[in-house]
């Protein structure tokens, strides 16, 4: 049937790698000839082992799921400490507390969990190789030896919100998150340098009433993320968030003294709970 | 659309439907076997998704293997002229085998989707909403508004919904699905303008960018699409520009078409996509050739050969993965689908990972 010999002359042409230079996951060795980490409980070996050859063939890019960049230059940044999209009250990484993280709930299939067991689609990863994470997680979610992936961007910028600018998100909202590309020199991050406050208008914004109060602290584990926390959870209304750049007031900076260099600023709303 | 609030039969509508030559259903091989466009069959212009009243009656007279008569007015999805909902679920027993790893079989739910569409000027003007109700937690991924011409030549779309990429598959782990990062996992919000003209099906999307993440900056995600298709044949072209500031930049192109010989439709699209990241740039790339024989009304063996290089950097003979399905999709009755195949993975050699086989049995419930 002529179908299937077109069928056939693709299976001709379709090619499987032959593996030669590469490690057991597909990256190029080193020019010693090195590669292939073995899967350990350390960051730098769960991302060569498992977030690069897996789950970077979605989650990669501008346009990964969910924000979530999973490679090598971002994964660190945006797992540890750091709300989930899905569930913005469970960290996707939180140190310490594998059960509590929402990593370990979607790679292990949780009930519970929004959308699709991950890797979606399958093969889903050996409990083995969870368990592994769960003990990296268990021993404190530690950053690479060095903070290379902080080191390899020495700019000082906001890099993710939680939540996003212009998201509509449903009340209450207990946590507020800002990204930072390196780490925030703790003893800038408080009032002065953060701020919540309620305002109204569309284009042209003005604040209804004195900033919320709030709570702040590096995310654990973390420290290029900063948590901002409602002492009451915000409810609804549209609220703008700054973080100080400039002024005398104080300005928020990297612990190797890099500003922001303008204040940032985003807004979301708050609808009530269905 | 309009939704007429009973039929008394069905008859008729085929008949309309059969004279008014254009648009398609869920899965695209249909729409290639029709010689459609995805909006004939979906209320969404781009496909996927709700069914329209036309997509309604064809998935119970033309899909199906035998029709049960009920003795009632057919179903149409409509509550009433203005209000219409629908909705898909998809449970799966799967087994897993992967190469130096014990096999894992389990029953899940794939998905349970419900949709509602309301048309409050029919015709022209309509709130759409798609919920992923399992597994976990209710999840919206669609919700958007959208505003037709009185000729219905092109319309404009705003809120949260998929982009259009190629082919709409309903497998979102194909490799040209994961490549471009565009598919039914990953709605974003957009604007979206379309023009659906003789031959000519066009989208043009601008987007946050970040697939439903947080939001930085101003960068933004340009998406287009455009299509040419005729009633044997068709060919389609991709581009997604994504400079979504903090999160590095991303272009993607794609080249997709179809054909129909006899029973025979055949599918084929090849994505390559670009990321600059902050350490570097990677290109990967993916391909599909799709061939879905119907063997009778309500029988279709679908056989597909995809290739993914996930590094252009090296060549393809060092790190080239491909992936082999073959899946029969039998249709005994309105509203019910039974699904079975196999899909084989194959890669590197050191990798166990890329050595899979999956083999499935899924029922898909659908109105």
């Amino acid at each position: 049937m002529r179908w299937a010999a077109v069928l056939a002359a693709a299976a001709a042409a379709a090619c499987t790698g032959n593996g030669h230079g590469l490690d057991q996951n597909g990256q190029p060795l080193g020019p010693s000839g090195s590669g292939g980490v073995p899967l350990t409980a350390e960051f730098t070996s769960i991302q060569d082992n498992v977030f690069t050859p897996i789950c970077t063939r979605c989650h990669i890019g501008a346009s990964a799921p969910e924000g979530l960049q999973l490679d090598e230059a971002h994964s660190y940044g945006l797992l540890v400490g750091v709300p989930s999209a899905e569930q913005p009250g469970v960290m996707r990484v939180a140190p310490g507390d594998p059960d509590g993280s929402y990593i370990i709930r979607k790679l292990e299939g949780a009930s519970g969990i929004s959308g699709g067991r991950m890797p979606l689609g399958g093969p889903y990863l050996p409990q083995s190789t969870i368990n592994v994470i769960r003990q990296w997680i268990s021993d404190g979610a530690q950053a690479p030896q060095g903070v290379a992936h902080i080191e390899a961007r020495p700019a000082f910028e906001v890099v993710a919100t939680s939540p996003s600018d212009a998201a509509t998100v449903t009340a209450p909202v207990r946590h507020i998150v800002v990204v930072f590309s390196s780490e925030v020199e703790a003893a800038l991050v408080n009032w002065t340098t953060l701020q919540v406050e309620p305002v109204s208008g569309t284009e042209f914004l003005t604040p209804t009433a004195t900033p919320i109060p709030s709570t702040f602290e590096i995310a654990p584990g973390n420290p290029a993320t900063v948590l901002i926390n409602p002492v009451s959870p915000l409810g609804p209304g549209k609220y703008r968030v700054t973080v100080r750049g400039t002024g005398d007031s104080g300005a928020l900076a990297s612990v190797s003294g890099v500003g922001l260099g303008a204040d940032y600023d985003f807004v979301f709303t708050v609808e009530p709970a269905r | 659309m309009s939704r007429p609030g009973a039929l008394p039969s069905l008859l008729p509508l085929l008949l309309l439907a059969a004279l008014a030559a254009t648009s398609a259903r869920a899965e695209p091989y249909l729409a290639v076997q029709q010689g459609f466009k995805c909006t004939q069959c979906h209320v969404n212009p781009t496909g996927g998704g709700m069914r329209n009243t036309f997509g309604d009656v064809f998935a119970q007279t033309l899909m199906p293997m035998k029709h049960i008569d009920t003795g009632q007015e057919a179903w149409t999805g409509a509550v009433n002229s203005f209000i219409g909902i629908g909705g898909n679920m998809r449970y799966d027993w799967t087994m897993t085998d992967v190469r130096h790893q014990p096999s894992a079989n389990q029953f899940s739910m794939e998905q349970t989707r419900v949709y509602l569409d309301a048309s409050m000027i029919p015709n022209r003007l309509i709130v759409y909403a798609d919920e992923l109700v399992a597994p976990g937690g209710a999840t919206n991924e669609e919700a958007w508004a959208m505003y037709w011409s009185a000729s219905h030549d092109w319309y404009v779309k705003a809120g949260q919904m998929y982009l259009p990429f190629g082919f709409r598959l309903q497998d979102q782990t194909a490799y040209v699905q994961q490549v471009s990062g565009i598919n039914m996992t990953t709605p974003d919000r957009a604007v979206e303008a379309g023009y659906l003209h003789g031959p000519w099906d066009a989208q043009l999307d601008v987007s946050n960018g970040t697939a439903g993440g947080p939001v930085v900056g101003n960068g933004k995600q340009f998406t287009g699409q455009l299509s040419f298709v005729q009633p044997i044949w068709r060919l389609g072209l991709a581009l997604d520009l994504n400079n979504s500031a903090a999160s590095g930049r991303r272009t993607a192109y794609g080249l997709f078409g179809g054909l129909k010989t006899g029973p025979i439709a055949w599918l084929a699209q090849a994505d390559v996509v670009v990321d600059h990241t902050s350490q570097e740039s990677l290109r990967t790339a993916g391909g599909l050739l799709e061939a879905d024989w119907m063997i009778s009304q309500g029988q279709n063996l679908k056989l597909s050969a995809e290739q993914l290089a996930p590094d252009l950097s090296v060549s393809i003979r060092r790190n080239g993965q491909t992936r082999w399905s073959l899946v029969y999709e039998l249709t005994p009755i309105q509203f019910l689908q039974l699904r079975a195949g196999i899909r084989y993975y194959d890669g590197i050699p050191q990798a166990d990972i890329q050595h899979e086989r999956l083999y499935f049995v899924q029922l898909h419930a659908f109105f």
